[in-house]
């Protein structure tokens, strides 16, 4: 463990360059802020990835055998291993809603604080090459230092609240980063679009919290996880009745349901929202409005990871809700196939890694809902590397040819950006997973998605909910994930140039206009792509190396053997062997084609493209073109945004119109206040009328009113005057 | 410092201050000086900061968090049973301090956009702090009921006076309204004295109605207070009350006047009428969401800033009724915070309207667009506030929010679910604002060489944005000043 002031530093640390960037910007300019940032970031990233080693390879013996004897012991006795705290100041304390300013340091978070910083320091670095010339860079840096603290806010926090504030400040850090070119109006829909739908997240997320001081008079993860497993007795606060926590129901809306359950789909839909899964995915293809180191960073490392982060957190909550961990299974496996089939139909270079991005998420969380969590986690860690390094390579061939972004007119750049496309080729062979099944050969996507596809046929096999169907969603999304990323290689790298074919279809636009920033589509007319300069090509670099080598690295301690690396942070009920059980698929012979499966079907894609997209490159555009139904519910996305206009959104502003003009205005004004005015005055302009100065209506008011007294007099006294 | 009446001090400082500053006014007219010099102002500036000062020593110095039950009570014998008696415990300091804190920021955000008649405007102001002060100090019924009634005026003045084009069809709405429910409760309480045989609240807090009495007498508070929050339905004299009243005015109405009814619920419906409260618990949840959900659309699809910030206004209200009547811990504390928090939020997004509306004299939404190459500044004070009004962790919008709701989910589920989905539309209309006025392309020539923020406006937004975020990362400094406070309303509830 790290002394608590170099913790200390690397969560704040990004927090307070933030700080001083924004401040002194004004003062010292874009070179400070960015100086500023950067240096914090790197150092803190070069501290987390010493953490992240040190905690997984390092100590002597004696100390590591004590530590994995404690921690197997823990893991044994279902106690959660105590993570180490610092708490630096209560934030809200009222009658139980509990929750300090704090960092919690624990396997899941050292995993998580490597990931966040290594890859954000590597950003802020490649960030000096990328917006060189944007007259905003300063502001850029504060962003993108902004979003690193509090996603490590969210991922060292030790209660529920701090999670939330981490949570929702990504999305705001997310929100100001995609809609960083804020002349652009899709810029600015999409960064609002990003906000809002994390907001519906959100909603799940803020009442799973209320759910959970409901059931546990607490919102800090130590006593709720700890009550899980320990199936304690509670009497929630509301309730009168006692019981185990396990079996106690909840009233929620109408229905009664099992309390964990509840709180498990709750939480997960705020999960959906932050990790774009299927029916809250929509904004993470729009937010590749935002400049592209921050759709690597965030929308492909970091952020997007946070929901299965969550899930992971909360193992003990799913192991025993199997509904709600059922759900995970089936939205992240049709998530990872819905994505995937979109993702082979997309021409901009940018939104085929982001539906990629959502694919591989559907991945981690059907791992997680077979109860692989640790499966999930790995997965996490390598997919950062090398989707950063597939956005930062698609970046650097935006940045050399002129901002343009539509693979349709790429081709043939490899010549001229050699080491972009050798990056490009080893983050694409670990994203497809290439490796030899029973060896340790491979690259990082071999080692961890394998892992995943594993561990749902071993889950199958123990009769886990779902676990066959997400099987067979990974093999075929696999499938498709090897065609799309050679689709994306050969369209973008290899044959014509598309210029050369296009001739002199005269572009004339100056490209230099720096107010609208890189990531602007305008076309240009012919130009010589050029390769990125060394500040970035370095970060791809160390990428690649991270794309060729944490999968090998890692898969013992993260993955196959890994309860001493876990210790606890990862939980596990009595009867989850989804893990152990896939070397005894190993072992005892007659699975061995789930091992060889992933492989076969990540060559046939291979060849499939090849043979569309490089030998001939005209069956490709062929298919597009005369694509039919099928690619044109590709291409569009299977209408999601359509239908979600139609509905939701024309629903909200008519309800808004109808609530204000007919409710405020109609109902509640013309009934209220301007109906009362009208009445008095109507009964004044009525009264007024009589006073008509004729003596002989007095007269005769006056007369029928004695006659109408008398009547009534006469009346009341029973006619007997 | 027995002895001293400084509750009384703090109360009339203010009216103190607008008797000199007319008195002075009325003797440089005289001697044939131009009226409506900005000395008045500042004047009155100098006055709203003495009684600033002035609360802050009463809480730092006389003021004992620790106990529960009014303190520094100070009592006169007025006419009958009736007495002059005040008195304050942590509900009420904590709202003296959000009023003496927010009445300087209004005068100074006064300088640039008030240019007639000043010294009538600042003693309508200094007036309205001191009635104000003295509803949340008073003890007795009646004393009471006067400066809830008496700050009608001042209110009404400002509107009518200063307001826009629009301002008597405005003034009237207001005035009509909350007159309206406070016929009800002088009724009550000439009811409650009667049956009671005192007008002492610690008396009637410990003074059990019979049901059928609590029924009534709770609708004719509820009537009252239900106006001055404002609660869904009788909202609608809000955002026409906001839109006609000057800057200042509505950072008065929001920051502090809608405060009233929430305070008159923790005083009056809770402790005094427990089992009628109960009653209607469901009633208020109903309200309370349908306020939240309701103005949160209607606010979406608003032309014109002003009414937008008064409909939200309308939602985040619902936010404190809805823990208010959750009857527990969190609840009413989020409640509560919900109060302080508003009070810093909309009145900040009022000024920052102001702003705007000082050079270039529109309100209206679609004549903004692309301030943020011009007011960079601007922007970024206008993001922390909008992300504040959204409740983003970390600004004391979330912790109000969060609470009330979980006091919520405690007593009824479904009462969360309504209010969380307002959470979501609350990220809807203030986006939309934003993206509208601060981003895109500048559109309308006319905001060419529009200036960023000025010195003065700096001053008065920073304090706001400061205890913005303070409150945001570290609630518990309010939680101690009011917990004790709300576990005895709570108690009371429980007990009686």
């Amino acid at each position: 463990m790290l002394p608590d002031i170099v913790l200390l530093f690397i969560v704040l640390g990004p927090g307070l360059s933030a700080l001083v960037a924004g401040f002194g910007k004004p003062f010292w300019g874009d070179r400070f802020a960015m100086l500023v940032t950067t240096v914090t970031v790197c150092t803190a990233g070069i501290l987390s990835l010493y953490q992240l080693f040190a905690y997984a390879f390092g100590g002597n013996g004696a100390e590591e055998a004590v530590h994995v004897a404690y921690a197997a012991e823990a893991a044994h006795a279902s106690k959660a291993f105590d993570p180490y705290i610092i708490t630096l100041m209560n934030w809200v304390d009222v009658a139980g809603f509990k929750a300090d300013w704090a960092i919690r340091v624990d396997a899941l978070s050292i995993v998580m604080m490597a990931v966040i910083t290594s890859v954000s320091g590597l950003v802020h670095v490649y960030s000096w090459g990328y917006m060189s010339d944007d007259p905003h860079r300063g502001r850029f840096f504060t962003y993108l230092a902004l979003f690193t603290f509090t996603m490590l806010m969210l991922v060292v926090a030790d209660n529920f609240l701090q999670l939330f504030f981490g949570w929702e400040g990504v999305g705001l850090a997310s929100y100001l980063l995609i809609g960083f070119y804020n002349q652009k109006a899709s810029a600015n829909d999409a960064a609002i679009k990003a906000f809002v739908t994390n907001r519906v997240g959100d909603f799940g997320l803020a009442l799973g919290i209320m759910g959970i001081y409901f059931l546990f008079g607490s919102i800090e993860f130590g006593p709720v996880l700890n009550a899980i497993q320990d199936n304690a007795i509670l009497t929630p606060l509301a309730l009168v009745e006692a019981g185990p926590v396990q079996s106690l129901t909840i009233d929620f809306i109408g229905l009664n349901i099992n309390a964990l359950e509840l709180i498990g789909v709750l939480l997960f839909i705020g999960a959906m929202g932050k990790s774009a899964q299927l029916f809250l995915h929509v904004w993470l293809p729009d937010a590749m409005e935002g400049p592209t180191p921050v759709s690597a960073l965030i929308h492909a490392a970091t952020m997007v990871t946070a929901g299965v982060y969550l899930v992971c957190l909360m193992s003990p909550l799913y192991e025993y809700a199997p509904g709600a961990a059922a759900m995970v299974t089936v939205i992240g496996a049709l998530t990872a196939l819905f994505a995937a089939t979109v993702g082979l139909a997309q021409n901009d270079i940018k939104r085929v890694i982001a539906y990629s991005t959502c694919s591989q998420l559907g991945y981690m969380f059907f791992a997680a809902g077979v109860g692989a969590y640790e499966a999930a986690m790995f997965h996490l860690f390598t997919h950062a590397f090398f989707k950063a390094l597939l956005f930062l390579g698609a970046g650097s061939v935006i940045h050399g040819n002129h901002h343009e972004q539509d693979m349709r007119n790429m081709g043939g750049i490899w010549i001229y950006q050699k080491f972009t496309y050798i990056s490009m080729l080893i983050g694409t062979i670990a994203i497809i997973g290439l490796g030899l099944p029973f060896t340790k050969f491979g690259f990082a996507g071999f080692f961890s998605k394998d892992g995943i596809i594993e561990s749902a046929f071993s889950a199958s096999l123990l009769g886990v909910p779902y676990a066959s169907m997400a099987f067979w969603a990974g093999i075929i999304a696999a499938l498709l994930t090897s065609f799309y990323s050679w689709r994306l290689i050969y369209m973008t790298f290899h044959g014509p140039r598309a210029s050369d074919i296009a001739g002199t279809e005269a572009h004339a636009q100056a490209h230099s206009d720096d107010a609208h920033g890189h990531d602007d589509h305008h076309s240009h007319g012919p130009f010589t792509p050029h390769e990125s300069p060394a500040i970035m090509l370095i970060p791809l670099g160390l990428l690649a190396l991270g794309a060729i080598f944490a999968g090998v690295l890692f898969y013992d301690p993260m993955f196959h053997h890994s309860e001493a690396f876990w210790a606890g942070a990862i939980y596990h009920s009595a009867d989850n062997t989804v893990i152990a059980g896939i070397d005894a698929m190993k072992y005892k012979g007659g699975y061995e084609w789930v091992f060889w499966a992933p492989l076969f079907v990540t060559i046939i894609g291979f060849l499939v493209a090849s043979f569309t997209y490089y030998f001939n490159r005209g069956i490709g555009k062929t298919m597009a073109d005369q694509g039919g139904p099928l690619h044109s519910l590709f291409y569009n996305k299977w209408y999601f945004d359509e239908i979600y206009q139609a509905s939701f959104v024309k629903l909200t502003r008519g309800l808004g119109d109808t609530l204000w003009k007919i409710g405020d205005k109609k109902l509640i004004d013309g009934l209220g206040p301007d109906g009362m005015t009208r009445l008095a005055n109507w009964g004044a302009r009525r009264i007024s009328a009589m006073h008509t100065g004729f003596l002989y209506h007095y007269a005769f008011i006056i007369i029928g009113g004695v006659l109408l007294f008398g009547f009534v007099f006469f009346i009341v006294n029973g006619g007997t005057s | 410092m027995d002895g001293i009446p400084i509750l009384s001090l703090l109360t009339f400082l203010p009216a103190i201050g607008a008797g000199i500053i007319l008195l002075i006014s009325g003797a440089i007219r005289q001697d044939g000086q131009e009226a409506g010099s900005k000395d008045v102002l500042w004047a009155g500036i100098f006055v709203s900061i003495a009684t600033f000062l002035l609360s802050l020593f009463v809480f730092f110095v006389s003021f004992d968090k620790d106990v529960a039950d009014y303190q520094m009570v100070e009592q006169a014998a007025w006419f009958g049973n009736i007495s002059y008696k005040m008195g304050v415990d942590g509900l009420s300091i904590s709202l003296i301090l959000l009023t003496t804190f927010l009445t300087p920021l209004c005068l100074i955000a006064s300088l640039n956009s008030i240019k007639m008649r000043l010294t009538e405007y600042v003693v309508a102001f200094l007036l309205l702090e001191t009635l104000v002060i003295g509803v949340f100090t008073a003890l007795d019924l009646f004393l009471f009921y006067i400066f809830f009634e008496a700050g009608l005026i001042p209110m009404f003045l400002i509107i009518g006076i200063w307001g826009g084009a629009n301002r008597i069809y405005a003034a009237f709405k207001f005035f009509l309204y909350t007159l309206l429910g406070s016929l009800f409760m002088l009724i009550a309480m000439i009811y409650m004295y009667s049956v009671a045989g005192t007008s002492d609240f610690e008396a009637l807090e410990q003074f059990a109605f019979s049901p059928a009495a609590q029924t009534w007498l709770w609708l004719a508070f509820f009537a009252s207070f239900a106006v001055k929050m404002p609660m869904w339905p009788v909202h609608t004299w809000l955002p026409d009350a906001h839109v006609e009243a000057p800057t200042a005015g509505s950072v008065i109405l929001a920051g502090i006047l809608l405060k009233l009814g929430a305070y008159g619920m923790l005083r009056f419906l809770l402790p005094m009428f427990p089992d009628a409260s109960l009653d209607f618990q469901p009633f208020v949840f109903a309200l309370s969401v349908i306020a939240i959900v309701y103005a949160s659309l209607v606010a979406f699809r608003q032309t014109d800033m002003k009414k937008l910030i008064a409909y939200s206004s309308v939602a985040h209200m619902g936010f404190v009724t809805l823990g208010i009547f959750s009857f527990n811990t969190i609840g009413v504390q989020g409640a509560v915070f919900q109060m302080l928090s508003h009070g810093f939020i909309s009145s900040a997004l009022f000024l920052i309207v102001g702003v705007v509306y000082d050079r270039m004299h529109t309100r209206k939404i679609a004549d903004y667009g692309g301030l943020v190459t011009a007011m960079p500044v601007y922007a970024a004070f206008f993001m922390l506030f909008t992300m504040a009004n959204v409740g983003l962790p970390g600004t004391s919008g979330f912790v109000g929010e969060i609470m009330s709701m979980a006091g919520g989910f405690l007593a009824a589920r479904w009462v969360a679910v309504g209010a969380a989905l307002g959470v979501i539309f609350s990220a809807v209309y203030m986006l939309r604002l934003y993206r509208e006025t601060i981003f895109g392309p500048m559109t309308n020539s006319a905001l060419e060489g529009i200036k960023d923020l000025t010195r003065l406006e700096v001053l008065t937004l920073a304090p706001l944005a400061a205890a913005t975020i303070i409150f945001g990362i570290a609630p518990w400094l309010i939680f101690n000043i009011t917990d004790s406070a709300v576990a005895r309303i709570l108690a009371e509830m429980a007990g009686g």
